[in-house]
């Protein structure tokens, strides 16, 4: 790690160099990342869009976060110029994602959301390209398809996955477990994988693991145990749902989850708290921990979380956040130093919940506070809020869900908490069970609909 | 329906809006064709006949638009100068006898989650909700919204950007009618049928879901109307 710090070290120095035309990356060079992202930047061309025609915020991430602050910027200021760029083709959203393996919706539910209807109905222009790199001093942003300058920059683009949590650290081992048993909390392929092996379950033990920290969407692991658990118990599989948790107990809407577990699913989800993974043979299919070993038949292996690694790639990582999210200003989310860049989503340093909502109601906050940066501007900060919904039946459909928000500390410089009026609905029932889809569509309408 | 008429309905439709967008500008309620409102047998609906712990839903001024009719069992606040995305306006308060009777348009403004025949996210709580925390509110389940009826359906809790979009009712003491003619505004509107339109030609036909209601709407309890209702 040496050479990557000195680099980047260097780098801030010159603030973001440009050798011979060419912009230089920032950040530390994984194999991947860094490498590819000097090969773009040496080739120097442009990314074919049409003039801005105003104040250029490229986004970057479809995600909820960056679908919201895309669409709302424009809403707030608009003369923005607005690029959204996405390196996916095709949208489909993670939240959700476990009704699907119920068979309480299908894959259209998911991802009947186009990224040019969301552009053209929200008047900002979508740019199907993956970043390699930014060149903060000469406010361009590096992508496969060409260099895009920028006035402002967003970047939203979630998380990553961290495999030394549970003591897996090279490579080969980390592409064999993602490949075998991904956790599903990234992309639709996951999701694809898990579903298919839901369905194709004969037998056995499934284990669904709960990582520490925090990982998104705290109640998901749970939720989704749920929902493998009522596959089971529709379609009388002798299988048994394994949730081992790195927590010492369940780490949000416990008293629904645990009430779940016994009334819903005694016999079929076994609940073991405060389990530390330490290895994963993925041939034998064996889960380690200090004291003992777990055997499972088929598993999704949920790590632990960080910031994705375009934060860190491009520089933007606070060397002392546990999960390696970005170094910005927490009220207005700016990088420390550049008010022309902000890091926003789940790869923020904030002790929010990693969740759609958050990141939506989020998202309309940095939203105003681009638009007023444009125009010279200052708002006030204000919480995101937290309403999440978790489906804990299937048949028939029951849910749970919580309705948060977050205060400041006194010195108005950090998260303190939950908000007072933060409430628990934690009494499964039919009508918070339809309320789980209904807020999944009514976020889909806000970031596609105009 | 022949094809004349219904050209011509979908024509004024349009219209209509356009002229709503006009008025938007001048701050001002959108006017729309008297509408009389009817119990579910189509008789003329007498106000002092309406419960008040449910809100009535029908559907003005296009045959696909939602709105709530609420006997607040109280009078409403006195006249509210109120903003939302259509601009500012003059909220009247309560009509009837004792002023208790408002309307709004039933679709949140939030996310646009409406009252439809097979479920609804939104209901007037007249009892006590466990997310607003006091009886006599407006609640959306899909976000954790909360309006207050009382006071032209200001946001209470939650992410609404605007308050719920007021109908202008009129109230015949000699009949004891309940009328409805106008909107504050038709922003709200046009979002719903662009975001619902494949929704709403499927259950209501193209172009039928924005044909105008008539001179009669029905107006039927919403635990009558919907499948499901959501409780929160």
């Amino acid at each position: 790690m040496s050479d990557c710090i000195n680099r980047r070290d260097f780098l801030k120095m010159g603030s973001a160099a440009v050798v011979g035309g060419a912009t230089v990356m920032t950040g530390c060079a994984t194999a991947a990342g860094g490498s590819a992202a000097e090969t773009a930047a040496s080739i120097g061309f442009k990314a074919a869009l049409p003039n801005a025609k105003g104040p250029r915020l490229v986004v970057v991430g479809g995600g909820t976060s960056g679908l919201t602050i895309a669409k709302y910027a424009k809403k707030e200021y608009p003369k923005f110029d607005v690029v959204l760029v996405e390196k996916r083709d095709m949208y489909s959203s993670c939240f959700s994602s476990n009704l699907w393996y119920a068979g309480l919706i299908n894959l259209e539910f998911l991802a009947d959301h186009s990224f040019l209807d969301a552009a053209r109905n929200n008047h900002y222009t979508f740019f199907n390209a993956t970043v390699t790199g930014v060149d903060r001093a000469g406010r361009k942003l590096v992508t496969s398809e060409g260099e895009i300058d920028y006035d402002f920059l967003v970047l939203a683009p979630g998380i990553a996955y961290d495999y030394a949590r549970i003591g897996v650290s090279d490579v080969e081992a980390i592409t064999a477990l993602r490949t075998a048993y991904p956790p599903g909390f990234i992309s639709p392929t996951e999701h694809v994988t898990i579903r298919r092996k839901v369905q194709e379950f004969e037998g056995g033990v499934f284990v669904q693991c709960v990582p520490s920290g925090n990982y998104r969407c705290l109640p998901a692991p749970y939720e989704r145990a749920c929902m493998i658990a009522s596959h089971f118990k529709k379609n009388k599989i002798k299988g048994k749902v394994l949730v081992l948790d790195a927590n010492p107990d369940i780490t949000i809407k416990k008293d629904g989850f645990h009430a779940a577990f016994n009334e819903l699913y005694k016999g079929i989800i076994e609940y073991k708290p405060s389990i530390e993974i330490t290895g994963v043979d993925v041939e034998k299919k064996v889960l380690k921990t200090a004291f003992e070993s777990y055997h499972f038949d088929d598993a999704a292996i949920y790590p632990g979380v960080r910031a994705s690694t375009l934060i860190e790639h491009l520089g933007l990582m606070d060397p002392k956040s546990p999960q390696k999210e970005a170094r910005i200003d927490v009220l207005k989310y700016n990088v420390i130093g550049d008010e022309r860049v902000y890091v926003a989503g789940d790869s923020r340093p904030h002790p929010y919940s990693k969740s759609a909502n958050t990141a939506n109601t989020e998202g309309k906050y940095v939203a105003k506070v681009l638009a007023a940066r444009a125009q010279g501007k200052d708002i006030s900060w204000y919480s995101p809020r937290t309403v999440c919904y978790s489906m804990v039946n299937a048949s028939p459909m029951e849910g749970i869900s919580v309705d948060a928000g977050y205060i400041l500390n006194a010195a108005g410089n950090a998260i303190a908490g939950f908000s007072p009026d933060t409430k628990l609905f934690e009494k499964r029932d039919g009508a918070k069970g339809k309320s789980t889809l209904e807020w999944a569509r009514g976020l889909y309408r806000d970031m596609f609909e105009g | 329906m022949d094809r004349r008429r219904f050209v011509k309905l979908c024509t004024g439709s349009a219209a209509w809006l356009a002229a709503g967008m006009r008025d938007a500008r001048a701050g001002s309620y959108t006017d729309f064709p008297k509408v009389r409102l009817t119990d579910a047998q189509r008789a003329p609906l007498k106000a002092s006949a309406l419960a008040k712990d449910e809100a009535y839903v029908f559907h003005f001024p296009f045959r696909s638009l939602p709105c709530f009719l609420i006997n607040l069992g109280k009078p409403a606040s006195g006249a509210r100068e109120l903003t939302s995305e259509s601009g500012s306006y003059t909220w009247p308060g309560g009509v009837g006898k004792d002023k208790s009777l408002v309307a709004y348009v039933a679709v949140c403004t939030h996310q646009l989650a409406y009252a439809g025949k097979d479920g609804s996210q939104i209901r007037y709580a007249a009892g006590n909700s466990a997310l607003a925390g006091r009886p006599g509110t407006i609640v959306c389940c899909a976000h954790a919204s909360v309006f207050d009826p009382a006071t032209g359906a200001q946001r209470e809790h939650g992410d609404a950007p605007d308050p719920l979009l007021p109908v202008r009712l009129e109230y015949d003491p000699a009949d004891d009618a309940v009328y409805a003619s106008g909107l504050a505004g038709t922003q709200l509107v046009e979002r719903f049928f662009k975001t619902y339109k494949r929704e709403l030609i499927s259950e209501y036909g193209p172009g039928v879901y924005k044909e105008p209601v008539g001179d009669t709407t029905v107006a039927v309890p919403l635990s009558k109307y919907a499948t499901s209702v959501a409780d929160c």
